[in-house]
C-alpha cells in the first residue's frame, strides 16, 4: 500500500469510529469498501492511461476530520477581500462560519451542513450524491472520508443575481480535503456560482471535492470554477449534473495552477430542451499536468450541448481532454458542439486529446473538432510592426486565445473577474 | 531619410529583389508600381522586417541607422510604419488595446511621457472622425469581423495615431470602393510633412489620383526599371505593364 493510501485508510478508520449513527458509517464504510475494490488508479487504466498519480502516492496527507475546524486569519493573498457578500468559506475542507458571509442571501436560497442534517436528511444527501460519486475512484474515496457537505437548494422562480461565491482554501501543507456540494434548482430558478479554489501553501495539498447538481425544468445555472492552488497541490474533482426540461446549465473551468489537476464532468440532458454549455481552460507549464475528461449525455430528444476546451501548454507541461458525447437511440434532434484547441509553446510540451462520439440516433447534428499548433507569426508580426515587444506580444496572443472562453461568462461581474485573471499583470499596467 | 542599396532578397530558394536602389528624403511621396510578382510587397516586408524573406545582400540605411540590423519592433518604434496588405485579424486583443499599447511603446521610445487614459482616448476619438469610423470599432477586437474596407481603414487610422517618419502602404487601395478610397486618401494626405515620406505600393494608378506622388517607380523582375515623375504612373494606365518586362507572363505569383 503506498504511502498515501496508508494514510486515507487510517484516516477512515479515526473517522468511522467518530461518526455517531450507524447508518453514516456503514455508508462511510460502503464507499471504502468500492474504493479498495476499484483499486487505486494506474495508466494501466484507459481513463488514466495519461495522468499519472505517482507524485500523489508519495504523500502522506492528513484528513480534516472536525467539520467546524476554525482556521482563524485567513491570509490576506486570498481573495476574500474582492468577495463582500455571499461567499461560504472552506479551509482544508472545513467549513469556515466567521469567513463567510450568508446572511444576505434571499429567502428562495437555502444552505445546509451536512453536519447539522438529520439521519433522514442525510440520507436524502448520500442518495443525491451517488452519481458524483460514482464517475471516479476519487469520488469513492470522498464518500469514505469527506468531511463536510453543503446542500445548496433554490426555490422555484427565485433568481438570484448576484453570484454565490464557494471558496475553497488550502491552506494548511501536507493536508487533504474532501467536500461535497449538493446544488438544487427549483423551476424557473437562476444562480451563479463562482467557486474560487485556491492555496497559499507551497507544500503538498490535495482537494478532492464532488458536486451533484440537479435541474428543475427551467432553471438556469452558471457554474464559474478557477483552479489556482499552489504547486504542490493535486485536484480531483468530480461535477455531475441532472438537467430537466428546459434547463439551463452553463459550466466553466479555469484550470490554472497546480501539480496535478483531474476534473471529470458528467451532464446529462434527461428531458426535452434542455441545453447546457461546457467550456474550459488549462494552462500548464512546466511538470504540471492538467486533465479534464467529459461526458455529455443525450439522453432525451431536442436538447442542445455546447462544448469548447482550449489549453495552453509550456515547458514541459503536459494536458489531457477527453471529451465523451453520448446521443441516445431516442434523443432525436440532438444538437451538440464540441472542440478543443491547443497552443503548444514547447517541443517538450505533450497533449493528448480525444474526442469520443458515440452516437444511436439518426437525426441530430453533431461536429466535433481538435486543433494543436503554435502561435500565429502572423499576428505575432502584426503586433511587432506596431512596435509592442516581442515577449508582450506573444503574451497577448497567448492571453487572446483563452480569453474567448471567459467572454462567454454571462455575468458581467464574474467575467471581467476571470478576465483579469487570464490576463495576469498585463493589462492591469495597462488598461484602456 | 531612406537609402536602399542594392537590395537582394529571397523568399525560400527563389530570388525576389535583385539589386534594389532607391532614395527617398524628408517630404517626398514615392509610388513603387509593377506587375503581380514583381516583388513589391516583398520589399515592403523587407523594411518592416518580416522574416518570410531573407535578405542576401546590399544595405538599407533610415536615418543613419543600419535598417536592416534593427528588431522589427524597434523599426516600429524609430517611427517606420507598414500600413498591410492583408491586415490580420487577432481575436482577444482589443483594438483600443493595441492603438494605447502602440502609442506609448513608441512615446517611451522617444523619451516621451506615457498618455493616459483621457488624453489617449480624446486623441484617438479626433483621429477616429477623420477616418468617419464609428467609435465602437475601438472595443472591437483588431480587424476581427471587419470588413475588407474596415480593415484598410482600420490600418490608416494606426498610422494617424502613431504618425510615422516613414509610412509604406502596401496596396492599400486594393479592395476599396470609391467612397472609402476617398476617406482613406484624406487619411494619409493628412499626414503630408516636410518631415515625413511615404511610399505608397500600388498595382493600379487610381490611388495616385488622391494621393499625389512626387516620385514614380516601376519594378519588374526584383529590380527598379525606371523612375519618373507622375506622368510615368499615367503612361502605364494607358499602357500596361507589357514593355517592362516580362514578369507578367511569367506567372509569378506574389508572395
Amino acid at each position: 500500500m503506498n504511502p498515501f493510501l496508508a494514510q486515507c485508510r487510517a484516516s477512515f478508520e479515526a473517522q468511522a469510529t467518530l461518526e455517531a449513527g450507524v447508518a453514516e458509517r456503514g455508508q462511510r464504510q460502503a464507499e471504502w469498501t468500492r474504493f479498495e475494490a476499484l483499486g487505486w488508479p494506474t495508466t494501466r487504466l484507459e481513463d488514466w492511461k495519461y495522468t499519472t498519480l505517482s507524485g500523489l502516492e508519495k504523500l502522506s496527507l492528513q484528513n480534516s476530520v472536525e467539520p467546524r475546524e476554525e482556521v482563524k486569519g485567513v491570509p490576506p493573498s486570498l481573495p476574500l477581500e474582492g468577495i463582500p457578500a455571499n461567499r461560504l468559506v472552506f479551509v482544508d475542507g472545513a467549513f469556515q462560519p466567521n469567513q463567510s458571509m450568508i446572511d444576505r442571501l434571499p429567502e428562495g436560497v437555502r444552505l445546509r451542513f451536512w453536519s447539522d442534517l438529520d439521519a433522514q436528511e442525510r440520507e436524502r444527501f448520500t442518495h443525491k450524491m451517488a452519481p458524483a460519486r460514482a464517475l471516479t475512484a476519487f469520488g469513492a474515496l470522498n464518500g469514505a472520508l469527506f468531511t463536510e457537505g453543503v446542500w445548496i437548494t433554490v426555490d422555484a422562480g427565485c433568481a438570484l443575481e448576484a453570484p454565490l461565491h464557494l471558496v475553497k482554501v488550502s491552506r494548511t501543507g501536507q493536508r487533504m480535503s474532501h467536500g461535497a456540494v449538493l446544488l438544487e434548482l427549483g423551476e424557473n430558478s437562476g444562480l451563479t456560482l463562482r467557486e474560487h479554489c485556491v492555496g497559499n501553501t507551497d507544500q503538498p495539498t490535495h482537494s478532492n471535492w464532488v458536486t451533484a447538481i440537479e435541474l428543475a425544468p427551467r432553471a438556469r445555472l452558471t457554474l464559474v470554477k478557477v483552479q489556482q492552488e499552489g504547486l504542490l497541490s493535486y485536484h480531483t474533482a468530480a461535477l455531475h449534473a441532472l438537467q430537466r426540461a428546459g434547463s439551463h446549465l452553463q459550466v466553466f473551468s479555469f484550470a490554472l495552477s497546480g501539480a496535478l489537476g483531474r476534473n471529470d464532468i458528467t451532464l446529462r440532458l434527461i428531458e426535452p430542451h434542455a441545453e447546457c454549455v461546457l467550456k474550459g481552460v488549462y494552462r500548464v507549464a512546466d511538470r504540471a499536468l492538467q486533465d479534464f475528461h467529459t461526458s455529455i449525455e443525450h439522453d432525451s430528444p431536442h436538447c442542445t450541448s455546447d462544448e469548447c476546451f482550449k489549453g495552453v501548454l509550456e515547458g514541459s507541461g503536459k494536458a489531457v481532454f477527453n471529451g465523451r458525447v453520448r446521443v441516445a437511440l431516442d434523443a432525436q434532434k440532438t444538437s451538440s458542439r464540441q472542440s478543443n484547441h491547443n497552443l503548444l509553446l514547447s517541443d517538450k510540451a505533450e497533449v493528448n486529446t480525444k474526442p469520443q462520439l458515440e452516437i444511436f440516433a439518426d437525426d441530430v447534428k453533431c461536429s466535433h473538432g481538435t486543433t494543436v499548433g503554435q502561435l500565429d507569426e502572423e499576428q505575432w508580426f502584426y503586433l511587432r510592426a506596431r512596435g509592442i515587444a516581442a515577449d508582450l506580444a506573444r503574451t497577448l496572443l497567448i492571453q487572446a486565445f483563452t480569453l474567448e472562453i471567459a467572454e462567454a461568462i454571462p455575468h458581467v461581474g464574474v467575467r471581467e473577474e476571470v478576465r483579469h485573471l487570464l490576463s495576469g499583470t498585463v493589462e492591469e499596467n495597462d488598461h484602456v | 531619410m531612406l537609402s536602399i542599396k542594392n537590395l537582394q532578397a529571397s523568399v525560400g530558394d527563389k530570388p525576389i529583389l535583385k539589386g534594389i536602389n532607391l532614395d527617398v528624403k524628408a517630404g517626398e511621396v514615392h509610388a513603387l508600381m509593377g506587375p503581380n510578382g514583381s516583388g513589391k510587397s516583398t520589399l515592403s516586408n523587407v523594411l518592416a522586417g518580416r522574416e518570410n524573406a531573407t535578405v542576401t545582400g546590399g544595405s538599407v540605411t533610415y536615418q543613419g541607422k543600419d535598417l536592416l540590423a534593427l528588431a522589427v519592433e524597434e523599426r516600429a518604434r524609430e517611427g517606420i510604419f507598414l500600413a498591410f496588405q492583408y491586415p490580420v485579424e487577432i481575436p482577444g486583443v482589443g483594438n483600443v488595446y493595441l492603438l494605447k499599447a502602440a502609442l506609448n511603446a513608441q512615446r517611451k521610445h522617444r523619451g516621451l511621457p506615457e498618455l493616459d487614459a483621457m488624453d489617449f482616448l480624446a486623441l484617438v476619438k479626433d483621429k477616429m472622425k477623420l477616418m468617419e469610423m464609428n467609435e465602437s470599432m475601438l472595443y472591437r477586437a483588431v480587424n476581427e469581423g471587419f470588413s475588407g474596407g474596415e480593415k484598410k481603414r482600420n490600418e490608416i487610422l494606426q498610422m494617424v495615431v502613431l504618425e510615422p517618419n516613414l509610412a509604406i502602404l502596401d496596396e492599400t487601395d486594393s479592395g476599396l470602393d470609391i467612397d472609402a478610397l476617398k476617406v482613406v486618401s484624406h487619411g494619409v494626405n493628412s499626414l503630408r510633412s516636410p518631415d515625413r515620406a511615404m511610399i505608397l505600393v500600388t498595382h493600379y494608378q487610381r490611388l495616385l489620383d488622391y494621393i499625389k506622388p512626387d516620385f514614380v517607380h516601376v519594378l519588374s523582375d526584383g529590380r527598379i526599371q525606371r523612375s519618373g515623375g507622375p506622368e510615368l504612373a499615367l503612361e502605364l494606365e494607358r499602357e500596361g505593364y507589357a514593355w517592362v518586362g516580362d514578369a507578367t507572363n511569367e506567372g509569378v505569383v506574389a508572395p
